[in-house]
Order: C-alpha cells, then structure tokens, then sequence
C-alpha cells in the first residue's frame, strides 16, 4: 500500500512538472462585462481549428484581474487583462515594478450602463439630476429624505424611489457613478465643481459619488439575471446593467430614457446616451512571442468586433471605424501603451 | 377491594381511583392529547422537510427538463453549387478545420438557411450550425458534391419561441418552419459530451463532469489513505497522553473550518511564490487544474475521514483483536486482517459523505482558478479546469436567457451524480456490516 502511494507521489510530481513548457494555452482574467465577448472569441479560436489547446477566461472583475496581470512576466501569469475601465497610473506603476513594462491597450467597443424597468412599468422619463437627486446618499450635502419620484421632480408620478443594481465591488456601478451621478451632481449642485477643486477629496465623494443606503437602492449582488428578474416581480422598480443584458430582454424591458435619450446601440454608439464606456483588453507585449496563438488570439479579436461581427450580436457596440482601424494596427505592430496617457 | 372497616378503627381508607369519573376521563383524555400533538408535531416536521425537498426537486425538473432536448432544424445545403474553396486532399489533412473555415463554410451554411427559410433564415440557426455541418463534411467528404439534408441546431431564440416565450419574428418563423415540416426536437445529446460554450444550445456538462471526476480522483488518492492511515495510528498505536489529546480537539476543529479557508491556503501554499536566496521557486502546481482542486479538497476532507474511521475502528469490539493477538498475531496482522475488514463499512461510509461534500463545494475552487471559461474538456490532471458546482455557478450568471433551462439541467446532473454516490454508500454499509 505504501509503495503504491509513493508511486502515486512521485507520478503527480512528474505531472506537476510538465507545467511551464512552451506550449501553455492563453490565460484571459478580469472583468465580467468584457467576459461575455473574451469567451465568445475563445470559443471561435477553438473551433476555427480543433486541437488549439482552449484559452482560459476567467472573470474577477476588472481590479483584481489588473492586479492579477500585473503580477509579473512568466508562464504562471496572466497574458491578457479584461477591464471595463482603463488601467490607472498607480496600477501600471504597479505593473512596472514587478518588470511587466510592455503592455499594450486595445480598445474592443463600448458598453452602455442601462437604466430599465419592466414593459409594465409607468414609462418614467428621468434627467440625471432626477437621478442624482434619487439615488445619491447625500444629494448636496444634505441626508437624502426622497421616497417618492414626485419628491425628486414634481413632474414625476408619486410612485417609490426602487433601484435594483450592482454592488460596490462593480466596474458597472463605478461607471454608472462616473457616467450619471457625478453629471448630475454638477447640474444640481453649483458647489459640486468647487468641491472637486479643493485640496480634500473626501467631501466631493460625499456629495457626489455615494449612493444611499437606506432602501431605495436594493444591492443585488453581481449577478445581472437577478436584477432582471426583479423587474419583471416588481413593475415599479428600474434596474441599472450592462447594456447587453437589456439587449437581450428586449421582450420583457425596456430603456428607461435620460435626458430623453432612450438607451439603445445607435444612441450609445454616436454618444448621445450619457452611459456609455469603453471596454478595454491589456495585453504583456512579451507574451505575444512566447505563448502560441496569443497573436492569432488578438487578430480573430479585430475581425470579430466589427459593427456587423459576432460581438455585436452578443451586445457589444462597436468602436467608430477610426478607433478599429487604429486598434488593430496597434495589435498588428504591437505597440505598446504610453504611460504619460494614464492618469 | 377489601371491605370497609369500621370508621372508628381507621382512618378514612384510600378510595381506589375511579376511572370513569368527569375529572379522570379529563386527564386521560388530555394525555391522548398531548401524546398525538406531539406525534402530528414530528410528523410534521418530517413533511416539512419533505416539502422543501420536493419543491426543490420540482422546480429543478420542470425548468431543467427542456435543458435535456434540442431543438434542430432540417437545413438543406448544396455545397456543390456554394462552390467552397476546399480539396479533397485538404480534408484529409490535419488543417481540414482551417481550410473549411476560411474557405466560406459559414457564409455557405447560412445562404442556405436564407434560400430555404426564407430573408430572416439565417437568425434561425445557432452560431455553431456551421461547425455541425463542418463535422458532417469531414465524416463524409462527398457532401461537397452533392445536395443533401443536414440537421442543425436551432438559435435559443427560435427554441424559446417554440415554448411561446419569444420574440413576434421568432414566434413567425417557427409558424413558417412548422408548415416547411423542418423543425426536429429530440435528445440533447450534445449536452451529454460537450464543454462549455457562450452559446446555450452548444453547451454541454461533460466537461464540467469531467473535471469533477478527475478532481475528485485526486481528493480521493489523496485524502483516503492519508485519513486513514492516521485513524488507525491513533486509535491503535499511539500512547493516550496530552499530546494525542491535542491532535484530536485539532481534527475536530479543522473539521468545523469554513471551506473557504481551505481555498486561501491552497492559494497560498500550492500557487504561491516564494524567493529564497535570490531564487523564485513555486508555484508548485499549475493554477486551475484538476490536481490543486483535488489536493485542496482532500485538505479539507481528510479531518471528516479521521473522525469517521476513528470512530468505525473503536466500535470494533476489544475481544476481537485480544483473540487475534491470543493466537499468535501481530499488531499489524490484528489491524490489517481483522479490525480494519470489520471497521471497512463506518470507513466508507465517512469516505463517501466526505467526498459527497468535496464534489458540491465551490468557494474554495473559485479561489484557485477553477472558475475559468473552458471549451474543451479537461485532458490531463495538469490540464485547465472546472468543476460542476462553478460550472452552475458560472451558468446562473450568464446574459442568455437560454442558460435559465441549462443551469436547472446541471444541477439535475449534480443531483444524479450524489444520489448515486450516497446510494453506493448505503449499499457498501449494507454489504460489509456485520453484527456482533
């Protein structure tokens, strides 16, 4: 039995050991937005030609998965990022630090942030300011007292204030914070831009960047489906997600409009939608050389998110023509990123 | 009953008691009371907890059954007339994927479905309906030369449109589609053998199950003989003192540890780095294979196998191993041919519940990678992986909503895949017990 066992010992260390030889598949971590359209292009990377060893994508959200890529250079690491925001200045310091210097940065599309209530919802029209004024947990300055959508705008019906969305530790809830609740906060609040100027960031947060937490914002965890379900059980409610899961329930939501702008791809795409963002891929330079297919990988990328491609059907908005053009040339000549560009 | 005395003689004599008076009718009747409140309570007890589990089981069933059919649609192609940039010799050569790929297989599969479904015949057909017909072609070559009928599978849209659930284009199609006599519904059988995928009508649990099962073969190799070896050594070897008292209350607490921690020091010791004198050594084992999953697992089940073997090999009877020794044996002949046969059933009873937890565990796994999007199943031990409870988790967070019926349909798989373990625990206890 004993022998047996050692045996056992001494064939998973040999295993073990295969580990790091040249041919290791893509390794993709990061964001749950860009998730969606990473798996989509593995999955043709594999199909397009059977026997590729299966890219590895796994999503963490767009901080960790950056955190993870910065990690160093070598076969246990990361080759790509997925981020739905772009890579901060402290972050690719971080990166340098630990020799991982050559990163290039590829735009893939945009994704808007939706506001939806279900098809038997009361129709709102809101502005960002009616948001701001709803959701921010201290509109300015002051404790947020609104229950109703008639205390925020008297235009609006007196039905409660009930936003389901995504919790703090969401690239989603960053840019809809970014995208809606700041603008609006300006709008509403003229102190808003003074604050931000001051040397003490602490009070712009306050007033600006928080969002309350005292009912009318329900947190429903990282999971978009449960938002939507929520939806359709309370017809009062609005959900805030990624455009793609509106997209495709379609047949059960639709868009809430902001400044009477519905969110749909043509108004995200030319901008007109105040939620739309930028998805971003990082990818280590000095990979592209050692792990094979990873140039492939980011070719079948290019030809994939094309206006009438395979990740536009899947809810990504594609980038103007300009952007892709330049996107792929920066992946075809594999030129890395400038850090003066961050901030 | 005596004849009574006289008064004068005794005192007032003790009346026997009378049943049938109004007050002791009142007490009987309360006991019964009391006695069938409480057998209606656990009774009710049990239906409850049966409730749960059939409202479960219910639920799970009626969402996750269509999970386990497919529909197809009868699409005829004229690859002759399409007229594809691809030998016969490139077929039979190891680049047949490529060359069908980019010689227009996919725009020929879909002016197909165009010219027999009508101008919308192309959202019909799932984005894997061409990789179906690439795999007919390369079966049997001679479909580039003729006409011929392949069946594909059907967009989700189109499957969801069958039940009444979609949209007023898919709901026309399918109306068209039926009078063409073109639609075909059947057995899922891709779901029994394919990985995972981004498109719900290609997705499949085999490599998820896969992947559970090599893990789980690691936990097992692993955590059995290591757990056992460490129950027989301490109940027949080694001295009662403080010591062995402190390693007992240790594997009783580490049985009680949150499995998450399991997974946060599976991350730390088995993919973690660590520079000594200059040089970098680690990670040990590669991250979100098979192997880390099962060593972390056997981690945490090996305290549950201790204390169940422990206790199996105390309830061996003293007599048996004084007999054994009386005749001449030794320590290890008492322990190898009688105490660890009789004690065989408690072990594997233990085993199995132990590895029933470690196969519906997740936390941990997420922590060490294996929560990854995989196509392909799992080929060696070493090889990236997921198990099948990330792989429901994974699902259930999905955009399409045709992963709703395929994350029902894997947890039905998982399901299956314990009762017939805890089954194979209840037979093994069956066939091995003995009684003394």
């Amino acid at each position: 039995m004993l022998g047996r066992l050692a045996l056992i010992a001494v064939s998973a260390l040999a295993l073990s050991s295969c580990d790091g030889s040249a041919t290791r598949e893509i390794r993709v971590v990061g964001s749950s937005t860009v998730y969606p359209f990473t798996t989509a292009v593995a999955e043709a990377f594999v199909n397009a030609k059977s026997g590729r060893k299966a890219p590895v994508v796994e999503s963490i959200g767009s901080g960790a998965g950056i955190r993870r890529f910065c990690e160093g250079i070598g076969a246990q690491f990361p080759d790509i990022a997925n981020a739905s925001r772009r890579m901060t200045r402290n972050e690719f310091d971080r990166c340098k630090a630990n020799h991982v210097d050559e990163i290039i940065e590829v735009v893939i599309g945009l994704d808007g942030v939706a506001l939806a209530e279900s098809n038997q919802g009361p129709k709102l029209q809101l502005s960002k300011k009616d948001i701001y004024l709803a959701l921010a947990a201290d509109p300015k300055g002051q404790p947020n007292t609104a229950k109703t959508w008639k205390d925020v705008n008297p235009a609006l019906p007196a039905i409660p204030i009930l936003v389901m969305g995504p919790p703090s530790t969401s690239g989603t809830r960053d840019a809809f914070i970014e995208l809606m609740l700041e603008p609006g906060c300006k709008e509403a609040y003229p102190d808003a831009e003074k604050l931000k100027a001051g040397v003490d960031p602490a009070p712009y947060d306050k007033a600006c960047r928080r969002i309350r937490d005292d009912g009318p914002y329900v947190d429903k965890g990282e999971n978009d489906n449960l938002i939507v379900q929520g939806l359709a059980q309370n017809p009062n409610a609005l959900g805030i997600f990624g455009y793609s899961y509106l997209e495709e329930n379609k047949s059960r939501l639709h868009g809430v409009p902001v400044d009477g702008v519905e969110p749909t791809y043509d108004t995200i795409a030319n901008g007109h939608y105040p939620g739309a963002r930028p998805l971003y891929l990082y990818i280590k330079k000095r990979h592209i050389k050692a792990v094979p297919g990873l140039k492939d990988f980011l070719t079948l990328y290019t030809t994939m998110w094309a206006p009438n491609g395979p990740l536009v059907k899947r809810g990504l908005i594609a980038a103007p023509d300009k952007m892709r053009e330049r996107m792929a040339e920066r992946i075809e000549l594999e030129l890395a990123l400038d850090p003066a560009e961050l901030h | 009953m005596t004849k009574p005395a006289s008064p004068a003689a005794h005192a007032p004599e003790r009346q026997p008691t009378d049943w049938k008076s109004a007050a002791m009718q009142k007490r009987i009747r309360r006991r019964y009371a009391a006695e069938r409140r409480f057998r209606m309570l656990g009774a009710g007890a049990v239906i409850v907890s049966a409730a749960f589990l059939a409202f479960l089981l219910v639920t799970m069933v009626a969402q996750g059954w269509r999970g386990f059919t497919a529909t197809e649609l009868a699409l005829p192609l004229d690859l002759k007339a399409a007229q594809l940039k691809v030998t016969r010799e490139q077929l039979n050569s190891p680049a047949a994927d490529l060359a069908l790929a980019s010689g227009g297989l996919e725009e020929a599969v879909q002016n197909a479905a165009v010219t027999a479904f009508g101008p919308d015949g192309a959202s019909f057909l799932a984005p894997s309906a061409w990789v179906w017909v690439r795999d007919a072609v390369k079966r049997d070559p001679s479909l580039l030369e003729r006409r011929a009928t392949i069946n594909v599978p059907a967009a989700t849209g189109f499957d969801q449109a069958l039940t009444g659930d979609g949209d007023a284009a898919m709901e026309a199609g399918v109306a068209r589609l039926t009078r063409q006599n073109a639609i075909r519904r059947g057995f899922n059988w891709t779901f029994l053998h394919e990985s995972d995928s981004t498109d719900p009508v290609a997705v499949g649990i085999w490599g998820a199950l896969k992947g559970s099962l090599m893990t789980m073969a690691i936990t097992f190799l692993i955590a059995f003989p290591v757990g056992v070896l460490s129950a027989i050594y301490l109940e027949e070897y080694a001295p009662k003192n403080r010591w062995t008292d402190l390693i007992e209350v240790s594997i009783n607490n580490l049985a009680a540890v949150p499995s998450i921690i399991f997974g946060l020091l599976g991350l730390a010791v088995f993919l973690g780095t660590w520079e000594i004198g200059g040089r970098v050594y680690g990670p040990m084992l590669p991250r979100s294979a098979p192997i880390v999953g099962g060593v972390t697992l056997a981690l945490m089940i090996m305290p549950v196998i201790v204390i169940a073997s422990r206790n199996a090999i105390k309830g061996v009877p003293p007599s048996i191993r004084d007999a054994a020794l009386g005749i001449g044996a030794s320590p290890i002949q008492v322990v190898f041919h009688h105490v660890l046969p009789l004690a065989l059933p408690g072990i594997l009873t233990g085993t199995i519940i132990g590895m029933a937890r470690a196969l519906g565990e997740t936390a941990p796994l997420l922590l060490i990678g294996m929560r990854a999007f995989i196509v392909t199943p799992p080929g060696s031990f070493t090889d990236p992986a997921t198990v099948l409870p990330v792989q429901i988790f994974l699902w259930s967070d999905e955009v399409s909503r045709g992963f709703v019926e395929k994350t029902s349909a894997a947890i039905l798989v998982l399901l299956a895949v314990l009762l017939a373990m805890n089954g194979l625990a209840i037979y093994l206890r069956n066939k091995f017990e003995t009684r003394w």
